[in-house]
Parts: C-alpha cells; sequence; structure tokens
C-alpha cells in the first residue's frame, strides 16, 4: 500500500473505497448483490410454494393418496434447531464485528470462530435431512414415493433446488469466514480488516434472512 | 455530495450499538422463532388465518430486526436502503402476483 493510500484512512484506521456516491464501493457492491439474491431465492421460494400448492390439490382431486399432504416429509424439530443455530450465527457475527471495530483482536477471533462453527452445524445438520428425506422417498426428481406409490410431482425438485442452493451459500459463507479469520490472523494491523469482516457479515446476515423466509413459508406455513 | 458523505457518517455512528444491544436483540429474535414454532403446534386449535397471520407478523419482526440491527440498515446509506429495498418490494410483488395468479391451486394459503 502506497503512502499516498494511507493518507486517506479515516480515523478508524480504515481504507475506504469511496466511490462518487459517498460510500465504500465494496459495501455498495454487496448490497447490490444481496439485493440480486432476494430477486433469486424469492423465485425459488415462490416454484416451491406453486407446486406445493398444485401436488397437494391434484392428489387430493384424485382422491389417490387422499390424505397425504407433501409436507409431511418435512419435520419441523432438526429445522427449528437449524433456525437456532443460524439465528445464533447471526448474533456471533454481529459480536465478531462489534469486536473488530473496537480492535479487541481476541474477542473477534472468538466471535468469529463461533460463526464459523455454527455455520458448519448448519450445513452437516442439512446434509443430514437432505439424507434422511432422500430415504424417505423425497428426491431431486419430478416424482415422489409415499408408501410405496409413485407420486408425479415437482414438490422433490422445486425443495431442494431451493434449499440446495440456501445452503450452498451457508457453505460459501463459511469459506468466506474462513478466509478473514486466516486473513486478520495473519494481518492483524491491516486497515482493512474491519470492512472485510462488515462485508462478510452483511453476506452471512442475508443467508440468515433467506433462512428467516423458508423456515416460516416452507416448514410453517 | 460530501454533505451526503458526512450526513450518512453521522447516522452510521449515531446507529452505533454496543455488545449488550446485540444481545438483546438476538434474545428477542430467539423468543420469536420459539413463538412461531409454540403456534405452529397449536396451530388446529387456533384456526388457519389466525396462524398465518400471527407467523407472517412474526416472520416479518424477525426479518427486520435481522435487516435493520445485525446488517444495520438502519441509519446507513440511503443508497444501501435503496439497492436492497427495491429488490425486495420487486421480489415480494411478484410472489404475491404468482400466486395470486396460480391461486386456482390453491395458492399459499391452500
Amino acid at each position: 500500500m502506497s503512502a499516498t493510500s494511507h493518507a486517506h484512512h479515516d480515523e478508524a484506521g480504515q481504507a475506504p473505497l469511496v466511490g462518487s456516491l459517498g460510500v465504500d464501493s465494496r459495501k455498495l457492491g454487496l448490497w447490490a448483490f444481496i439485493g440480486s439474491e432476494t430477486l433469486f431465492f424469492t423465485a425459488l421460494i415462490t416454484t416451491h410454494l406453486i407446486f406445493y400448492a398444485r401436488t397437494k390439490a391434484e392428489l387430493t382431486a384424485s382422491g389417490m393418496l387422499a390424505h397425504l399432504d407433501p409436507k409431511h416429509f418435512l419435520g419441523i424439530n432438526l429445522t427449528s434447531v437449524l433456525a437456532a443455530i443460524l439465528l445464533a450465527s447471526s448474533l456471533t457475527m454481529v459480536l465478531a464485528l462489534a469486536a473488530s471495530k473496537a480492535k479487541e483482536w481476541q474477542k473477534f477471533r472468538f466471535w468469529l470462530l463461533a460463526t464459523i462453527i455454527l455455520g458448519s452445524s448448519f450445513v452437516l445438520g442439512q446434509a443430514y435431512e437432505f439424507s434422511h428425506l432422500y430415504a424417505e422417498g423425497l428426491k431431486l426428481a419430478p416424482q415422489f414415493v409415499y408408501e410405496g406409490e409413485t407420486v408425479k410431482s415437482l414438490f422433490g425438485v422445486t425443495f431442494f433446488t431451493m434449499t440446495g442452493f440456501h445452503g450452498l451459500h451457508v457453505t460459501l459463507g463459511v469459506i468466506w469466514l474462513i478466509a478473514v479469520y486466516f486473513k486478520v490472523r495473519k494481518f492483524p494491523a491491516s486497515p482493512e480488516n474491519p470492512m472485510d469482516v462488515e462485508l462478510v457479515g452483511l453476506y452471512w446476515h442475508f443467508v440468515d434472512l433467506v433462512w428467516v423466509g423458508i423456515f416460516t413459508l416452507i416448514y410453517l406455513i | 455530495m460530501a454533505e451526503h458523505a458526512t450526513h450518512d457518517q453521522h447516522a452510521e455512528a449515531h446507529e452505533a450499538h454496543g455488545t449488550r444491544f446485540y444481545w438483546m436483540v438476538g434474545a428477542i429474535l430467539a423468543i420469536i422463532t420459539t413463538i412461531e414454532v409454540a403456534i405452529f403446534l397449536v396451530k388446529d386449535t387456533i384456526g388457519h388465518e389466525l396462524f398465518l397471520a400471527i407467523l407472517f407478523i412474526l416472520s416479518i419482526a424477525k426479518g427486520a430486526g435481522v435487516v435493520m440491527f445485525f446488517m444495520h440498515l438502519r441509519g446507513d446509506a440511503r443508497i444501501f436502503q435503496l439497492v436492497f429495498i427495491v429488490p425486495l418490494t420487486f421480489a415480494v410483488t411478484m410472489c404475491l402476483g404468482f400466486l395470486t395468479i396460480f391461486s386456482n391451486y390453491g395458492g399459499i394459503a391452500g
């Protein structure tokens, strides 16, 4: 980093890349990305809701498996735990951010590590749920098996696509968190650390926000 | 523009919270989640419409809590609010529109 760019650091020691809008360009870019991701996940959730309602109506109309609600596959015990884990990880993330802004690096490492562990637990829990659902007959295919009978439906496809993409985002978030953890550990004096933490924090909270929507709309309703 | 930046920095500084505040927000969000699950367990006794209404209100409150206090959108620069809230509005409109179009099959409340 040149002497000139050092001169542009603010009082907190950060090196903001302030653009013509008067805000940090990286943060603006991430918010724009989050905006596009909002549309992406809403499309997936909407598609799933439509095919869930369609499957349920068709099963009822045909008289076949009249009492089958495809949601019988989706238990809320494990999902509630996963929701609690992700919520807790959001809290540890914001505590890590607060510690990084206060330059309390020991506290920062503790809270970021806690976030990484909670995020990894979520991914493992979701992998367990997927394997359980596959064993029960719900698959990433335009049909599922219920009590030995095959039911044609896109319920499984839309469910696994939606939750799978969310799980992929959580996994990428964990990788990003790990990268930030080691970057800050190797370069504790870097003025860009607080912004690096803020950016990964924004992404992480968004992933939690998506789960708030999925948990309510897909599992509870 | 410089005035805007100064205003945004002031707003951000104004919204800076201590760790105690974050613990409090986290506790409230945990309580909301617990209530959601509890309501799910007794949904047959309270009726479908009331169940949906309570669940939507709680979920919106939870989502707003995450966005406003954990993502610090409340009090942050207006441009950040714009690039998030505009797509969110489009997304919600799209979702409601498609669910209405496909409501022959029961829609979200089916």
